[in-house]
């Protein structure tokens, strides 16, 4: 009886067609890409505005109710996650892009939107969004603001952040909070807008984002280099860098190489194989640049072979060594990581953790590639053949903490660009200090001191 | 044996191309230009002729604006070993284009031409017949496979639901389709070397060659857009919409 009077309740907020308590709706609707946690959220609300949602919170706040805050569901952590009867509310149907400013070049889009479909408004305008990743053709813009997203345009456009001008938002109190208003220059206080910013969604839900839109990329080219060892791999980072304009600086080994050669039914872009491989991505007109810079490293040895795209249709086909690597080891089902340190400290990390890994699993193969330009390196653990997908989860788990213990030391992060959510919640501490967890905690009751929101992710109960 | 392959400049496939609004062309300000994709493939089976040993020399020749510098170095990094540069600035046709370069076959005698079966800018598959016509060469369009033989050259073509094989004689024009080859990737040390190899310029004038163009283009206007889908509430609706506004059923 609750439960259908908490329905009807809910019913007389959102209207009943925007209710979903169906199985299938309440399997889908409870999980994100990962698939280690079971769904089972108790119902699926579909807001259309935000007067909609403060109700949602103060009934929430009422009877103490979870609240799960649903975008895209592409998260790679279990942030999205609903699997203790919570009620899960999805921005699905609240998806208008609202105005363009002209003078701004600035957009008014409600959570909702695809990143896809943001990019494409943009484009119409003449101009760019240019945060990209792999599922930006189903992830939310909600869903990227509360997971601050990177992709693989970091290195020239920066994060999510770095695009946001302004947030509006409802507390897990049921505030509403109107942050920033689109301002270049505010120098006011506690920027409130960055700590929503990241937060999968454990403060409030974000409604409306102000968002800016960068000028249209300029004609890219892509190289792509073989490179005898790691310590190669950042002297021609260095030396790129100063020569060129780069738009992504991205590297993956010869076991990567393989994976993608044998899976996308592809040849090997050169007949040199080498331990590394680095793709740039260039600013055409500084093509000429990074020739000299390709020149100054085949002299030293930092580079054996390169080719270069000659067409629009080359510099896509050559992304595809890189941007296939996730696909192709996916019948392997790897246990992945997405770890962060400084650039610097890129290879002596890198052969920290291999060791690691290998001095208890000899036979595990291991997987590394990443945005190298933002030191954000993914590792993936291959399963061998022979082991159960459960046991090998498990030594995972127990290996992962030895690995994290090595990215502490490396003052590091547990994850990169991936959020904490449910799957990193318990390393939380190999990179924030019990200091730091402790202030989270207490932002955490300023905004939503009855917990309605997101319990139990990204921090510890 | 040599072998002469034509590489012309054009709108990037991959480029959504706008029509100017007096509707006299494209809008080519700031567009991407690369070579002709069917020219990669000819580019490429040229160079493979020579890595089998059957070709001594590779000739690339491109007829456009000194921008055409770019392609011819493609080129060369792709394994050619000498540039010709036809340079005008006029609009060049398909007719004007084989006149320049049966001037080119005149002068450098190769026993092959290949070319790509048509530029993806003006569509026109024409360049190469009217080559073979304006010269009384043998004739091989639409190539999927080439084998050569003594004087001769055997080639597969794509032909509407099937495959045809002819021999020609030699000297020949061969045009390239879609499944030939797959172009290789330009090295970077390649294109290092190929800035020494030489790229020699001419002027139609220089060849004897009028290339004043004989089609005048009336209106370019692009395809009509696609409207928009609509989401219909109920079966009854889709069909009433099927049958008395698409009209199919
Ligand atoms: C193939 C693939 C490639 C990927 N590549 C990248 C990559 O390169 N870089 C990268 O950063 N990520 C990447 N991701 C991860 C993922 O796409 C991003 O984390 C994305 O930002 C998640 O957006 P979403 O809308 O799917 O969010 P969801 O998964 O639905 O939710 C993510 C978090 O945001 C919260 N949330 C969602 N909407 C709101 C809202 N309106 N208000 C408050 N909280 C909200 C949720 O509660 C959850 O905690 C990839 C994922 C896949 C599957």
């Amino acid at each position: 009886m609750m439960a259908n009077s908490l329905a009807s309740d809910l019913a007389a907020i959102v209207g009943d067609a925007n209710i979903a308590t169906s199985t299938g709706d309440l399997e889908a609707y409870g999980r994100d890409w990962t698939r280690f946690y079971q769904p089972d959220p108790s119902m699926v609300v579909f807001p259309k505005t935000a007067e909609q949602l403060v109700q949602l919170v103060a009934i929430a706040n009422e009877r103490h109710l979870a609240l799960v805050p649903s975008g895209g569901r592409t998260g790679l952590s279990g942030g999205a996650v609903a699997r203790e009867r919570e009620i899960v509310v999805s921005f699905d149907r609240m998806n208008r892009i609202h105005s363009f400013d002209p003078v701004d070049h600035t957009v008014l889009v409600e959570p909702g939107v695809v990143t896809a479909s943001l990019q494409a408004y943009a484009e119409d305008q003449s101009l760019a969004y240019p945060v990209d990743f792999a599922s930006a053709g189903s992830s939310q813009i909600g869903g990227n603001i509360a997971t601050n997203a990177g992709g693989i345009k970091v290195l020239r456009y920066g994060l999510t952040r770095d695009q946001i001008a302004g947030l509006k938002v409802v507390t897990g109190k049921g505030d509403v909070l109107n942050l920033n208003q689109g301002l270049i220059k505010n120098a006011t206080g506690y920027d409130l807008r960055h700590l929503f910013i990241g937060s999968e969604g454990t403060l409030g839900f974000i409604v409306e984002a102000t968002i800016r839109l960068s000028a249209p990329p300029p004609d890219l080219n892509v190289l792509l280099l073989a490179v005898p060892g790691m310590d190669s791999v950042m002297r021609v980072f260095d030396v790129f860098r100063r020569k060129a304009s780069l738009t992504a600086f991205e590297f993956f080994s010869d076991q990567a190489m393989n994976h993608v050669l044998s899976h996308q039914n592809i040849g090997a872009p050169f007949g040199d194989r080498s331990d590394y491989y680095v793709l740039l991505e260039l600013e055409e007109t500084s093509l000429e640049g990074a020739m000299t810079a390709f020149e100054a490293c085949l002299e030293e040895g930092t580079v054996i072979d390169g080719v270069v795209s000659q067409s629009e249709q080359q510099r896509v086909d050559l992304w595809r060594y890189r941007e296939g690597i996730s696909e192709s080891i996916t019948p392997h089902t790897p246990y992945k990581n997405d770890l962060a340190v400084r650039i610097s400290r890129v290879p002596e990390f890198l052969a920290a953790v291999s060791d690691t890994v290998s001095a208890r699993y000899p036979d595990f193969e291991l997987i590394w590639f990443g945005h190298i330009g933002d030191g954000n390196l993914h590792l993936n653990i291959l399963r061998p053949a022979d082991w159960s997908i459960e046991s090998f989860k498990a030594e995972c788990d127990s290996v992962s903490d030895e690995v994290m213990a090595v990215v502490a030391r490396f003052e590091g992060s547990v994850s990169a660009e991936h959020g904490v959510g449910l799957l990193k919640r318990d390393q939380l501490h190999f990179s924030r200090s019990p200091a730091e967890i402790e202030m989270m905690l207490g932002l955490k009751q300023v905004f939503d001191p009855n917990n309605v929101m997101n319990p139990g992710k990204l921090l510890p109960r | 044996m040599k072998v002469l392959v034509a590489a012309k400049r054009v709108v990037d496939y991959n480029v959504n191309v706008r029509v100017l609004s007096d509707e006299s062309g494209v809008d080519l300000n700031n567009v991407k230009m690369s070579v002709n994709p069917f020219d990669e493939i000819a580019i490429e089976e040229a160079v493979r002729l020579k890595e089998a040993g059957q070709a001594e020399e590779v000739i690339v020749v491109s007829v456009g604006t000194s921008a055409c510098q770019e392609q011819i170095r493609t080129a060369l990094a792709l394994g050619a070993d000498r540039g010709i540069l036809v340079e005008t600035d006029e609009e060049v046709q398909p007719l004007g284009i084989a006149k320049v370069l049966k001037a080119i076959m005149d002068k450098e005698q190769p026993e092959i031409v290949i070319a790509g079966k048509q530029a993806i800018d003006g569509d026109n598959s024409q360049t190469g017949q009217m080559l073979a016509a304006l010269g009384g060469y043998g004739q091989a369009t639409f190539a999927s496979e080439v084998e050569l033989g003594d004087g001769t050259a055997t080639v597969t073509r794509e032909i509407d639901g099937g495959l045809e094989t002819i021999t020609v004689k030699l000297p020949a024009v061969i045009t390239t389709d879609l499944r030939l080859n797959e172009p290789r990737y330009a090295s970077l040390p390649n294109i290092m070397k190929a800035k020494k190899k030489p790229i020699d310029t001419y002027t139609p004038a220089d060849l004897g060659v009028d290339v004043t163009p004989s089609i005048k283009t009336l209106k370019v206007s692009p395809p009509a857009e696609r409207q928009a889908g609509i989401v219909v509430e109920t079966v009854e609706e889709l069909v009433d919409k099927l049958k008395n506004e698409a009209k199919v059923i």
